[in-house]
């Protein structure tokens, strides 16, 4: 088999050019706990690898807006930070729920959003933190809302020439909640046959002044159920609303059957958990204490 | 394709190999250094029978090209023996049987030497959790979770009487 050459870059400014200068060819190695399956089985066959490591992309950054995370922290950097834990609890779960220990201390963010996987585990909490990324080229960067980076499984709007460096997840209010649920055959060391986040910031009046209601795992992209946060927003929090948005999340997957769970599973396992998850999500804001 | 010079410290040893770029860390500690206690068992990071500690945390060494360690620390499962004394979680192991084909059990210590590094009185909970990527076809896992347990209460021991295995 012929190998990439592996190309280690001092800086991200050099490996921006290697980027520029290969593009489709070459690819970054984060983790690798997805690439390296890939280019055995022949999905992907790049002719560089670009290794990021003394790129210094491994900080998290507090700014007045935003938590800035560096693109190449491991899954158990970002669950072990305790500003993240504090102020964006459902990425922390959603961290503490991926594969198992070995692979969370390899796997990066930036893998996990750049490899498109409809199922990725991080994903919907991000989303529903309102995250935006930074995409960076030669040439400059853009920063747009990681729920527009997809466009099917494997496939995002990112060009030949750039690269993922940083999620920015803005900072959320005092009277905000949000929950992560992940369904799968086991506990540990599997693939979501469904994942989502929910989010409910709730005004001085106790309605919702913002919903997110994130799916993974049930549509070609993660996806956000908008027709069912627009049920909830201005509303207040009944049970019966978030039972009705529940069934209004499931109406709008579109989820495939394949080996880990049917269609029809995956719709009935929408509505039962975007329902516990948004009834979990007002528990924690009545316990919070911040709003009524 | 060219080799490439790696250098890496495993097992307290400064190690220079030349290796084919694509040879993963589990290959070259098997193969470029002998240090065949780490197990291929998927090849895809499923099993954990391949786990090392690189740079203080346990990882699949199947998991990762041997250019991505280079300048690394690396400790295998013969890092655990110490002036040919048994760690306390290997004999905690043997008399507990914690394995049958033994074929999980370097990947298996090397998770749960970890999980002792940071945390010397875990639960059964955190024990299991820290061995969720390291799978047990034959034995199961009631008898490694006592083995920790056991290894972890003679750790506490040894640390208080000022000498750590």
């Amino acid at each position: 088999m012929k190998f990439p050459e592996f190309i280690t870059p001092a800086s991200l400014d050099q490996g921006l050019e290697i980027k520029r200068e290969h593009g489709t060819e070459a690819r970054i190695i984060a983790g690798g706990t997805d690439l390296i399956l890939k280019m055995r089985d022949k999905v992907l066959s790049p002719s560089v690898l670009i290794d990021l490591r003394r790129a210094s992309l491994d900080s998290i950054a507090l700014s007045r807006e935003h938590l800035g995370l560096g693109a190449l922290l491991s899954v158990s950097e970002v669950f072990e930070n305790a500003n993240i834990a504090r102020m964006f609890p459902a990425l922390a779960a959603a961290c503490s729920k991926f594969a198992g220990p070995p692979i969370r201390n390899r796997a990066t963010l930036a893998g996990n959003i750049a490899n498109a996987s409809p199922a990725a585990d991080l994903v919907p909490p991000m989303i529903a933190y309102d995250a935006d990324i930074v995409l960076r080229s030669s040439a400059g960067e853009r920063i747009l809302p990681l729920a527009e980076f997809f466009l099917g499984p494997g496939q995002s709007v990112i060009e030949p020439d750039e690269i993922l460096t940083q999620i920015r997840l803005p900072l959320t209010s005092a009277s905000t909640a949000a929950t992560f649920i992940k369904l799968g055959q086991r506990r540990s060391m599997t693939i979501s046959q469904v994942n989502l986040a929910t989010r409910l910031d709730l005004d001085g009046r106790g309605l919702v002044s913002a919903a997110r209601i994130v799916l993974g795992a049930v549509a070609p992209v993660p996806m956000r159920a908008v027709a069912a946060e627009a049920m909830l927003t201005g509303k207040e929090l009944s049970e019966e609303l978030l039972c009705a948005a529940a069934r209004k999340a499931r109406e709008e997957a579109m989820p495939i059957s394949d080996v880990r769970a049917s269609r029809a599973y995956r719709l009935q396992m929408t509505e039962v958990l975007v329902r516990r998850a948004l009834l979990a999500t007002r528990r924690e804001l009545a316990g919070g204490g911040t709003s009524d | 394709m060219t080799n490439v010079e790696i250098e890496l410290e495993v097992n307290d040893r400064q190690e220079r190999v030349s290796v084919e770029p694509g040879k993963t860390l589990l290959h070259l500690l098997r193969e470029n250094l002998g240090l065949t206690g780490s197990k291929d068992g998927c090849s895809s990071g499923d099993c954990g029978a391949c786990v090392v500690m690189l740079d203080g945390r346990p990882v699949n060494s199947c998991m990762v090209l041997a250019p991505q360690a280079e300048g690394s620390s690396v400790m295998t499962v013969e890092g655990l023996t110490q002036d040919s004394e048994l760690h306390p979680l290997q004999r905690a192991f043997a008399e507990s049987w914690a394995f049958q084909c033994g074929f999980c059990t370097p990947g298996m210590l090397v998770s749960c030497y970890a999980l002792l590094e940071f945390n010397d009185n875990p639960t059964r909970d955190e024990i299991r959790t820290a061995i969720a990527g390291n799978f047990c076809r034959c034995t199961g896992y009631q008898a490694v979770v006592k083995a920790v347990e056991q290894a972890a209460t003679e750790l506490r021991a040894l640390n208080g009487g000022g000498r750590n295995a």
